[in-house]
């Protein structure tokens, strides 16, 4: 019967599992880590589901602990530098005065049905020029919903880093999307 | 904190206040140079602009991501193993 179980969750959530998953860690090997990882631990720990959850909704929980693992491990390698992650880049958006170097100008509202899909592809192209582990940051936050407490004791990062990974990945993502086409009024 | 902050200090601000409650006199540095600054209030309101997108997109769309057939396959043997040892 166990087994039946494992193998209905891979077809039917698999999928679903995966979309979670490449969503917060932008790369697709990583996320088909995740959805393994994440199906292997619900057989181990298949008894301790009461069945008062959907099956979706306990996996998509055991997923989001995979993916802070994952990241977790990818942030170490890393070892995050703590000035010159993007403030380079971040100097070319202002004057040496601090002023802006160039006029925001206002996005349009993109939320028409049709639009959707194309601002998806937008969102993940943007997210994917990030460096890794400010585009993780910037997900576990905007996506996930993370509080960033939470972000940076997961990761083991400290606060300033944090924030000061959020403020860059926020500079560029607006950058970006601008770029893709966000200022002209109504379209994505 | 000087008594205005720049547009880039402002951006700072208005990154960590999408996060946290700043500090009082943040919070006045903050809404000081937004009432003044078109550029700076235009960035603020892109941040919740983003945010809103973001959260909109994460549920399980029509999105056409899917396993692909050979990492779906590994997973199914992983499964099979540790079920069969």
């Amino acid at each position: 019967m166990t087994q039946l179980d494992a193998q209905t969750w891979l077809a039917e959530h698999g999928d679903y599992l995966f979309r979670v998953a490449r969503r917060q860690l932008h790369a697709d090997e990583l996320a088909e880590d995740a959805v393994q990882e994440t199906l292997l631990a619900a057989l181990t720990a298949r008894d301790r589901y009461t069945g008062n959850a959907s099956p979706r909704t306990w996996l998509t929980g055991i997923l989001k602990h995979k993916i802070v693992d994952l990241i977790r491990r990818q942030v170490r390698e890393v070892e995050l530098p703590r000035d010159q992650d993007g403030e380079e880049a971040v100097d070319l958006l202002f004057k040496q005065d601090g002023h802006w170097a160039e006029p925001l100008r206002p996005w349009g509202n993109p939320h028409a049905e049709a639009e959707l899909s194309q601002l998806r592809r937008v969102l993940d192209e943007c997210a994917d020029r990030l460096k890794p582990v400010m585009a993780q940051v910037f997900s576990l936050r905007e996506v996930a919903g993370m509080e960033t407490e939470e972000i940076c004791k997961e990761l083991d990062i400290t606060p300033t880093n944090c924030w000061v990974l959020l403020h860059r990945a926020r500079l560029f993502m607006r950058q970006c999307l601008e770029l893709n086409g966000f200022n002209r009024a109504g379209a994505v | 904190m000087k008594w205005m902050p720049t547009c880039r200090e402002t951006t700072e601000l208005a990154s960590r206040a999408m996060d946290a409650r700043l500090p009082f006199a943040d919070r006045m540095a903050l809404r000081l140079h937004l009432a003044i600054c078109k550029n700076c209030a235009q960035f603020n309101l892109q941040l919740q602009e983003m945010r809103r997108l973001f959260r909109v997109e994460t549920g399980d769309s029509d999105d056409a991501a899917a396993l692909a057939p050979d990492a779906r396959q590994r997973i199914a043997t992983e499964l099979q193993k540790r079920l069969a040892p």
